[in-house]
């Protein structure tokens, strides 16, 4: 009895998608006999790909033989490659991984297997014994081919009974990396399976009966694990570490009991180094409830490791166990202390005697170790990028299970920061040598000023602010900081102003904060300047960023203010880099809403001219010849709107409708669609203020009111030429331009036609008066809307008349117009059939387009 | 061994996009970043995730190297440092940094353009991307960190195309990118000195073919656009924004110009001012003859090629137009194309490679009904050309350069493996240089034989000269000396002088070795028989019988004693320095033999 069950429709509107359509039926035979061909040459690779997600959609939901009875050409080109004397390496590799996908299903295996094709492809007598071997293609597809395969007993059987287990565990070492790990992935998937589908009774450490296949792949892994070949034991190990991150079942820890002796032997052992495989096989078990919520051994196990691995190491296997939600205190006491580890030398190696106190009471492993790497260049910026790494990790944690010591990790990076602008250079012999390691080395900065950028949203690192400042001002300052490395200093101190805010709230530090945020835009001032146009930008970005949080805050506001950098940010309108006008327009919109838009402009002279400024963002709009710029302009003109910065109802008309006219030509299609965002949210502003009931929070108005209502904003919209505007871009030759603008008149047909009035208007599609989606289709594929659309004379459709307007709108059929652009968004032709016409056309065209990439 | 290890993620046998990982001397480098164009799921992005099995990429990669702004070079960029997590430092030259972002930025907008797309990098990350990478000048050493450094060369090819050269030490792998080794309208040649790397990295596109003069291929561009202009038609050219559209610009110009033909010629996109902008920002790096041009007249200014509006393609009358994007798969091209399509008299000449799927594809590929949107068939009755211009080396270019650069081993990447393979024999054959041809993912290790310069005292140099020998490049030969490994330098010097500069006192090493001869007679005696025997073979050597009863053979030292034990057996102690090791095995053996019964 056939089953049936609901599926998502999505999943049903694929299935029609990629269906065996009778056109495709027609074309498949020929495309087959094509590719079995060996006189002609190779097929695109891509096409070849495609072909095959092709079949896996075909063949995924179904299970039946329909697919290849009803196409016999499939097992027929099957059969054809298996005779192929010198088959292609590409077109053997495309027909395992095919016969894999059809064997997928037990149905289609046996249909295959009537003549002994699967055999025939994954046996020993086939590929796998010839020349073509030799290419890591045809390797690849097998293996692929048998994992597609896998998913049911005769597969299976057909593998082990054949000895592909043994070809399958000789791949695990092969060359190319693809393959090995391809291999490592077939093993795991097939253990699983064989476990899960052929136990009768659930497996137990005392009665460990498992199935045939499960059990050949047991021994190798045991058999490998014992053998003195280290390439042997991390197969294993990198096999076993996919397994328990794949697979939760109880069973797994039945066959890590078997392994668990030796593996806990490699923790220690000095002649088998496979010590860096062990943080991430502990790792994948910890994430494990079958491991995880063992009482002692595995976190004796954890605990061991975290001693005996080195800190590199060991890193990865701390921070992970951080990140468990279930895990003994003590283990997490200990992970911690390994990632601090580091830090706590940095502190201690830079005051001697010792000022402060360290970060940690004990080291888990010897303290020696650490300074020893630490103290060789080619290891210490190593070991502190990943530490800092981790701790950045930690920190961005939104719930930390362990007291982090903030002051003294603060303290720590400071110091590291320190030594790498040769700011610090302690007596100590360790000191020293570290500085002299660390000076300039731009990669352990960069990983320290993120820590800190983390840090500053914890609480408890207060203490040490000022001088804390006093390093990042030096950095701002300092010729020597690259200009990554600056950028990440912005980033920190934006983040740690922001703190310094919220602590001046707190308490009476007002004067400190003043004096740091005088010295922060003095800084600023020149880095505007600087001849590097990344420091540029990336000080732009810093005091937009500046504005978004702190644009409320007095201090802020008059420092700013009372510095150079609005003119000189204003100056970068006019930089010759793009990238950093975009950024200056930004800043210069978000200065906006501290000059001229704020509640109470600040009394600074008359330099903040609210006219001048939009007048240049205009003209950028219209003027400046790259988008990045005029994208900038229009988003924040949205934003302008959005907050209300625009003025009265009258002055924002003008202020748009000047825009739209603007943004309706510009090449950049990314303008346009920020004129129509525009006018969305000018539309919906328009019609809340004009209280129509739509907007939440107008007043319910009667149907007298509101029909007044209605027609004034239609006017509006029509003085404003939003209408030729939002028209034009229905057939825009950019898709999602049409799709926003089909968006925005949807939205403004709901607004002005009730819902009952548009169902009675739908059916006369076609009617003298009403242009119907043939009509819009005809005129959109004739490509200019404004040609067919008569702007005057004694039929047409003036686009500023409101009831013109009104007839157009109503008359549309906007949603299936919508549905049209949403399906065809692109002209990259996905349908399968497509693909099969495109094969075919290029069978025996000239073999030079292939490789012509550029 | 020393070794280097290249594993190719992209670009081993096959030409989609280029990733190449490269170990050398303890240093991890990417060799561009590429993206394949058919694909729009996350095969297009090489699999960053064989990199390294554990750890971060920043701490595994030292540095990532863009060889040009090609999007099959360096359009996965943004999204390995953004999306990925590299923080790493990114390497490219200065016109690769200026033009990379804007062909990113095209293609981002093209592909966000396309439902249903995802992990896909945005505008900030391509900016953000482009703050970290550090420009380089030709032929600028770069020191990456205290050991790495590189270097790049001219490759031709595109604007900004360079070659590479990474060195760690003295073991060194040169990367080519893409190049050209012959000059066309607007780039130079490839050049490298000789540098004599381990490895060269080629690229193999042409690998078998020796290509026509690119003379040819521009003519007959001019006549099939001569001629369907002068026929009344119009000629669609879809192009990217940069790159052949400029080539092609400054072909048509000047052909207009001397034929002063009238039909208008435009292009498309806004962008072409930017792009002529950074051909003018960067003269010194075309060609010479656009170079001396440049002092009367900008190549780049362009007299008969105008902006396009979208209203012109309904003008009537011939017209030329440059329209993005190259594949004909959205936008203003695709409008063109559709507006255009129907007539016989037009033409549309595609300049470049086109992914399946798209409609410049289909048309390639001879389709002529078209399946558009909503069911709709476009019947494609105007011509279809394929013209390629792409300037890579052909094989005989690729010789050319191993001539060049006279490297240990040559790696083939970014080709076909049939005709790699090719290539490959005669790469052998020629240069008796080993060449390898991984596929992607497969990790070729090359075993360097690095040359390890030492200093000579000039008291040794003074004594090989007294000797006569002058010193000869071309002939090298023995010298015997002390080597001093002392601060990281090798020094060479004699013997003496290295006693004297260690403070050590001289020591002499003896061997000796005991031969048990069967000899009834008295000690003396045997020791004259011995002595007897040796001068009559070692007739060469001074042979002395010592006043001490021992005899000498040069500096070995015989002496005989009775057995203990046997008076009819006498012991010879023979000892010898290690100088004379050869004779004083000889020796040995001889005496092992015994004395003749005639030597008395």
């Amino acid at each position: 009895m056939a089953m049936s069950f609901q599926k998502p429709w999505f999943l049903a509107r694929a299935r029609r998608r990629f269906a065996m359509t009778r056109e495709c039926a027609v074309l498949l035979p020929r495309v087959c006999a094509a590719l079995a061909d060996p006189r002609q040459p190779g097929s695109d690779d891509t096409c070849l790909e495609k072909l095959l997600d092709w079949f896996q959609e075909l063949t995924l939901f179904d299970s039946t033989v329909q697919l290849v009875q009803d196409n016999p050409c499939l097992t027929e080109f099957i059969t054809s490659v298996l005779a192929l004397p010198e088959p292609s390496p590409s077109i053997l590799s495309f027909t395992l991984r095919l016969a894999g996908i059809l064997a997928a299903s037990e149905n289609r295996f046996q249909h295959l297997q009537q003549e002994k094709l699967l055999a025939r492809l994954f046996g020993r007598d086939g590929p796998l014994n010839s020349a073509v071997w030799e290419d890591a293609s045809v390797r690849s597809g097998w293996v692929q081919g048998v994992h597609n395969m896998m998913h049911h007993q005769p597969a299976l059987h057909l593998l082990c009974s054949g000895g592909g287990i043994d070809v399958i565990f000789t791949l695990q070492g092969d060359p190319s990396l693809f393959v090995a790990s391809a291999a490592s992935q077939l093993l795991v998937h097939m253990l699983t399976l064989s476990v899960e589908s052929e136990t009768t009774k659930p497996l137990s450490t005392k009665d460990c009966d498992w199935p045939a296949c499960a059990q050949m792949i047991i021994k190798r892994i045991e058999d490998s694990l014992q053998s003195s070949s280290a390439s042997h034991i991390e197969q294993s190990l990198k096999l076993l570490t996919s397994l328990f991150g794949s697979c939760r079942a109880t069973w797994t820890e039945v066959l890590w009991l078997g392994v668990a002796k030796q593996i806990e032997s490699f923790l220690t052992e000095e002649t088998v180094q496979v010590q860096h495989m062990l943080a991430n096989l502990l790792l994948n078990m910890a994430w494990s409830p079958v491991f995880r919520d063992t009482e002692g051994s595995f976190w004796a196990l954890v605990t061991s490791a975290l001693e005996h691995l080195t800190p590199v190491q060991a890193g990865p296997l701390a921070v992970g166990i951080l990140r468990l939600y279930k895990c003994p205190q003590d283990v997490r006491i200990q992970a911690l202390t390994v990632l601090l580890q580091p830090m706590d030398c940095i502190l201690r190696a830079a005051s001697q005697p010792l000022e402060y106190a360290g970060l940690l009471d004990e080291s888990v492993s010897d303290p020696v170790t650490v300074e020893s790497l630490l103290s060789s260049r080619s290891s210490c910026a190593n070991l502190l990028c990943q530490t800092l790494a981790h701790l950045e990790e930690l920190l961005s944690l939104s719930r930390l299970p362990v007291d982090l010591p903030y002051t003294s990790l603060l303290r720590s990076l400071m110091t590291i920061l320190q030594f790498c602008n040769g700011f610090l250079s302690p007596a100590s012999p360790l000191g020293s040598t570290i500085s002299r390691i660390l000076i300039n080395c731009f990669r352990v900065q960069r990983s320290a000023l993120d820590v800190l950028a983390a840090l500053s949203e914890r609480k408890g690192s207060d203490t040490l602010i000022e001088s804390l400042f006093d390093l990042l001002l030096a950095y701002l300052e300092s010729p020597n900081t690259s200009p990554t490395v600056l950028k990440k200093t912005f980033q920190a101190t934006s983040k740690w102003l922001v703190r310094l805010q919220e602590l001046s709230c707190s308490n009476s530090q007002g004067q400190q904060t003043e004096k740091i945020l005088e010295d922060v835009f003095l800084v600023l001032q020149k880095r505007l300047c600087s001849p590097c146009w990344e420091v540029r930008d990336s000080s732009l970005e810093f005091l937009t960023v500046l504005i978004k949080c702190l644009r409320d805050q007095d201090e802020f506001r008059q420092s700013l203010l009372s510095s150079e950098v609005p003119r000189l940010t204003e100056n970068l309108l006019e930089d010759p880099e793009s990238y950093v006008r975009a950024s200056a327009v930004t800043a210069v919109g978000h200065l906006a809403f501290i000059t001229y838009f704020a509640p109470e402009p600040p009394v600074v002279g008359n330099q903040y001219n609210k006219e001048n400024t939009v007048a240049k963002l205009q003209e950028i709009l219209s003027t400046d010849p790259e988008g990045f710029p005029r994208r900038a302009v229009i988003s924040i003109f949205i934003k302008w709107l959005r907050q209300g910065c625009t003025g009265q109802l009258e002055d924002t008309e003008q202020f748009v409708s000047r825009v739209i006219q603007t943004v309706e030509h510009d090449l950049d299609w990314e303008v346009r669609l920020g004129g129509l965002e525009l006018i969305e949210v000018f539309c919906s502003q328009t019609i809340c203020q004009l209280g129509l009931p739509q907007c939440p929070y107008a007043p319910v108005s009667s149907a007298v009111t509101s029909s007044i209502h209605w027609n004034e904003s239609l006017q509006v919209f029509c003085r404003a030429k939003l209408f030729s505007f939002l028209f034009r871009s229905l057939c825009d030759c950019d898709k999602p331009v049409g799709q926003r603008a089909c968006d925005v008149l949807l939205g403004l047909r709901s607004n002005f036609y009730p819902v009952s009035t548009l169902e009675g208007s739908q059916g006369t599609g076609d009617s003298a008066v009403g242009h119907g989606i043939a009509w819009l289709q005809r005129t959109l594929r004739q490509g200019s809307l404004a040609q067919n659309f008569p702007t005057d004379g004694s039929n047409g459709v003036d686009f500023q008349d409101p009831e013109n307007m009104m007839i157009a709108l109503g008359a549309i059929e906007l949603e299936e117009l919508h549905d049209e652009l949403n399906r065809s968004s692109d002209h990259v032709e996905k349908s399968p059939q497509s693909l099969l016409q495109d094969i075919l056309a290029t069978v025996g065209t000239i073999e030079e387009n292939e490789a012509d990439c550029y | 061994m020393p070794e280097i290890k290249v594993t190719p993620l992209g670009a081993g046998q096959d030409v989609g996009r280029s990733c190449i990982l490269v170990s050398i001397a303890g240093k991890n480098v990417m060799l561009d970043c590429g993206m394949h164009m058919g694909y729009n799921d996350d095969r297009r992005f090489p699999d960053f995730s064989y990199i390294t099995q554990n750890g971060r990429l920043t701490d595994f990669l030292d540095c990532v190297i863009i060889s040009h702004f090609h999007l099959d070079h360096c359009g996965a960029l943004p999204y390995f440092s953004e999306m990925v997590g590299y923080d790493g430092p990114i390497y490219m030259t200065h016109p690769t940094k200026a033009i990379c972002p804007i062909l990113l930025e095209d293609y981002r907008k093209i592909t966000v353009d396309k439902k249903g797309e995802t992990n896909f990098f945005t505008s900030q990350m391509i900016k953000d991307c482009m703050k970290k990478v550090v420009a380089v000048h030709l032929h600028q050493t770069v020191q990456v960190d205290e050991e790495l450094e590189i270097k790049a060369y001219y490759a031709g090819h595109v604007l900004g195309a360079a070659m590479f050269q990474i060195k760690v030490g003295c073991e060194s792998v040169v990367y080519t990118g893409d190049y050209n080794m012959t000059p066309d309208r607007h780039l130079g040649a490839a050049w490298i000195d000789k540098c004599r790397p381990d490895l060269l990295i080629s690229e193999s596109t042409y690998a078998t073919t020796i290509r026509d003069s690119k003379r040819c291929r521009e003519r007959d561009f001019l006549k099939k656009v001569h001629e369907t202009v002068e026929r009344g038609g119009k000629v669609l050219i879809p192009v990217f924004a940069l790159g052949r559209a400029q080539e092609l610009c400054i072909l048509l110009e000047t052909f207009w110009e001397r034929m002063n033909l009238k039909a208008p010629i435009y292009f498309s996109t806004g962008l072409t001012e930017k792009a002529n902008h950074y051909y003018k920002l960067f003269i010194t790096w075309t060609n010479q003859k656009i170079r001396k041009t440049f002092v009367q007249r900008n190549m780049f200014e362009f007299k008969h090629i105008k902006a396009f509006d979208r209203a012109f393609a309904d003008n009537p009358g011939p017209m030329v137009v440059f329209a993005t994007p190259g594949m004909l798969h959205a936008g203003q091209s695709l409008q063109i194309f559709r507006k255009w399509a129907g007539n016989e008299k037009n033409m549309v000449i595609m300049p470049g490679y086109c992914v399946q799927g798209t409609v410049g594809h289909k048309i390639l590929s001879g389709q002529r009904k078209l399946e558009m949107e909503g069911r709709q068939i476009l019947e494609v009755k105007m011509q279809v050309e394929y013209m390629s211009f792409s300037a890579h080396a052909d094989a005989k270019g690729i010789m050319q350069l191993i001539r060049q650069a006279e490297p240990r081993n040559v790696l083939l990447v970014h080709g076909e493996a049939k005709k790699m393979e090719f290539l490959k024999q005669k790469i052998e054959q020629e240069f008796h240089v080993s060449c390898y041809m991984p596929a992607n993912g497969e990790t070729t290790t090359i075993f360097t034989n690095p040359s390890i310069p030492v200093d000579i005292s000039l008291g040794l140099l003074k004594r090989e000269t007294a000797i006569g020998l002058l010193p000869d490049v071309k002939k090298p030969k023995l010298m015997h000396g002390t080597l001093i490994m002392k601060d990281n330098s090798f020094r060479l010097v004699s013997p003496e002088q290295a006693l004297k500069e260690l403070g050590l006192a001289e020591h002499q090493l003896r061997f000796t070795c005991r031969v048990h001869i069967q000899d009834p007679r008295k000690e003396h005696e045997t020791v004259l028989r011995v002595y007897n025997h040796l001068k009559g073979i070692l007739k060469d050597y001074s042979v002395q019988h010592l006043p001490d009863g021992s005899i000498t053979v040069e500096s070995i030292l015989i002496q005989a004693t009775a057995h203990s034990e046997d008076q009819g057996t006498k012991v010879l102690l023979v000892s010898w320095t290690y100088q004379d090791e050869e004779l004083g095995s000889y020796l040995t053996s001889l005496l092992k033999k015994g004395l003749p019964q005639s030597t008395s």
